[in-house]
């Protein structure tokens, strides 16, 4: 079994030395700022100055069953809780995926081009608990930095519309299945591919190209299909996440199964 | 006093190419042994496979009574490592260095803390033990990765390059210390080095490697014995030894091989009883000889014999 300590010490020295890393900061705060404050802030005070605006073609499109709660909104607001509450969806699942996948690239490649991967692996902890902590120290300020966005985005959201809703429209039930349940198992998906990805590359560089290749398509499927997830009920977002957590731990259990120093020195 | 250390055919090999080859010695507690060889010689391969980093393909070893392949967590919590490009974190300072890694090594912060200052006090770090080590020479990060190798007062110690970038004082204080930490303490270290007046100065025995292969293994004395024929005589001119003084010492009794050195010339000799043949020889062209002095082979002088495929038995002169 896995012993808490040497793993949580791992995670700290990585999460302090993340901290001064202006390279890995600034992209895992401007980019969720960016798509969690400020576009909702420009998007939003948009549709709410269109207040007459007919979405009722738009809506004629979707299941009556995900339209009800909108159109049964006065006119007004229809437009900035659709737009707000879940077009903008597509926006908070790219925050887990990008930052797992940021972190998780340095994991083993970031320590090769720093050349402290060989202090690393003469230390007393086991290879298995070296990769879940590795793991482990890019998925939960992955979680946390998009729990924090997701914050930030339900505040500049309802702020935003308070004048044409005059109440807190998000949260909605669903929004709050994706962001504890869909959000962290997207943010461990990227990671079972990119922590892998950086075990085999040289530099961080590499591992973000070799990696690329795998996240773009996952990011674009997080885009097209989280707005569905928006749209579908609650027991679907709830099978959709277990379904991306299935796969991110069957991905993450195997990389730890296949992980070893000499694998890692000798690739 | 017992093999804390011992390597019985270990052999390993990277894309079918064999980095190490049938590596077999023993080193005793308390003993400082030096790998020596050039770069790729198999050297940091050999502290990898000692320390259960690396697997080996075919042999077996056992480090303080551990196989390494097998028990690699628990042998690395009694051994300490200072690789060859330090392996500090550039983003942390070099107090956090040694505190975090403490953490991995399941110290508690308070004592990581007490004995990361006294380690950096000790090897001159402590006014900078504050500040992010993206700035230190080579020289201080050798001395801080000094510091997190013997952090946990590892039982062995294996140094890759321990004094490459110090100054000669810092050079010299680790020097001490590391033979300190073998004569006081009974620690074993095995000590990876180019700096071959080092290792002869510090390492009680040398492990000379080529090409994967345990070339010699032995004290300076027992390596000069089985490597090494005659004596080395230098021979003091003032100036460089023209090529016909060369060729005249050259082809006096007793004289195994000659070269000039910048001062005069380097030779080795039979035995001393060649040597004032060999200055009368010199005396007689009108040559002024200041000084023949022989002397025991030194390390440097096995070593590049050995690196340069020379066998003195077989008479090839040195270059």
């Amino acid at each position: 079994m896995m012993g808490s300590s040497p793993v949580a010490a791992v995670i700290r020295k990585d999460l302090t030395a993340i901290r001064r890393s202006k390279a890995v900061i600034i992209p895992m705060i401007a980019v969720p700022f960016l798509l969690l404050v400020v576009l909702p802030i420009g998007i939003g005070l948009a549709a709410r100055s269109q207040k007459h605006a007919d979405v009722s073609g738009f809506l004629s499109r979707l299941p009556d069953n995900v339209v009800a709660p909108i159109v049964r909104l006065p006119a007004g607001e229809q437009l900035v809780v659709l737009v707000s509450g879940y077009l903008l969806a597509p926006l908070f699942l790219i925050v887990p995926l990008m930052v797992a996948a940021v972190l998780a690239a340095d994991a083993f490649a970031g320590e090769k081009e720093r050349r402290t991967i060989e202090t690393l692996l003469h230390l007393p902890i086991p290879d298995r608990q070296l990769f879940y902590a590795k793991v482990l120290g890019a998925f939960l300020p992955a979680v946390a930095v998009s729990w924090l966005g997701f914050l930030l985005f339900a505040v500049v959201t309802n702020t935003v519309a308070w004048p044409v809703t005059h109440r807190i429209f998000v949260p909605t039930r669903l929004w709050a299945v994706v962001i504890v349940w869909v959000a962290p198992a997207v943010a461990a998906l990227g990671m079972g591919v990119m922590v892998r990805v950086s075990a085999r590359a040289k530099t961080a560089q590499e591992a973000n190209q070799l990696g690329g290749a795998v996240i773009l398509p996952l990011l674009f499927l997080a885009v097209g299909q989280s707005t569905g997830l928006l749209l579908v009920t609650l027991p679907i977002a709830v099978g959709i996440g277990a379904a991306v957590w299935a796969i991110a731990v069957l991905l993450i259990v195997r990389g730890a199964n296949r992980f070893t120093r000499d694998r890692l020195l000798s690739g | 006093m017992g093999s804390v250390i011992t390597s019985e055919d270990l052999s390993r090999s990277f894309d079918g190419r064999l980095a190490l080859d049938g590596l077999a010695f023993d080193v005793e507690e308390g003993e400082i042994v030096a790998l020596l060889g050039p770069n790729g010689a198999g050297k940091t391969t050999t502290v990898r496979l000692l320390n259960g980093v690396l697997r080996p393909d075919r042999g077996h070893a056992t480090v303080l009574g551990l196989d390494p392949s097998v028990d690699g967590t628990a042998l690395r919590r009694r051994t300490g490592v200072l690789t060859e490009t330090a392996g500090l974190d550039d983003r942390l300072t070099a107090r956090e260095n040694l505190v975090l890694v403490a953490g991995i090594r399941g110290m508690k912060t308070a004592e990581a803390r007490r004995r990361a200052g006294d380690l950096l006090e000790r090897l001159g770090m402590a006014p900078d033990a504050d500040r992010l080590v993206q700035g230190f020479s080579t020289g201080q990060r050798k001395r801080v990765a000094l510091a997190l190798a013997l952090l946990h007062d590892p039982e062995v110690l294996f140094l890759d390059e321990p004094t490459s970038g110090l100054d000669p004082a810092a050079s010299r204080d680790v020097v001490e210390l590391i033979a300190d930490l073998a004569r006081e303490r009974r620690r074993t270290v095995i000590v990876c080095t180019h700096f071959l007046g080092d290792a002869g100065r510090l390492c009680h025995r040398m492990a000379v490697l080529d090409q994967g292969r345990l070339r010699a293994f032995g004290t300076t004395e027992e390596l000069a014995a089985a490597l090494w024929r005659g004596t080395v005589v230098d021979i003091d001119l003032g100036r460089q030894a023209g090529e016909r003084e060369v060729a005249a010492m050259a082809a006096c009794a007793g004289v195994l091989d000659s070269q000039s050195t910048p001062g005069g010339a380097q030779l080795r000799v039979l035995d001393r009883e060649a040597v004032p043949p060999l200055v009368a020889a010199l005396v007689n062209r009108g040559v002024p000889v200041y000084a023949a002095v022989p002397r025991p082979p030194t390390l440097e002088d096995v070593y590049f014999a050995l690196q340069q495929g020379e066998r003195a038995d077989e008479g090839v002169g040195r270059t």
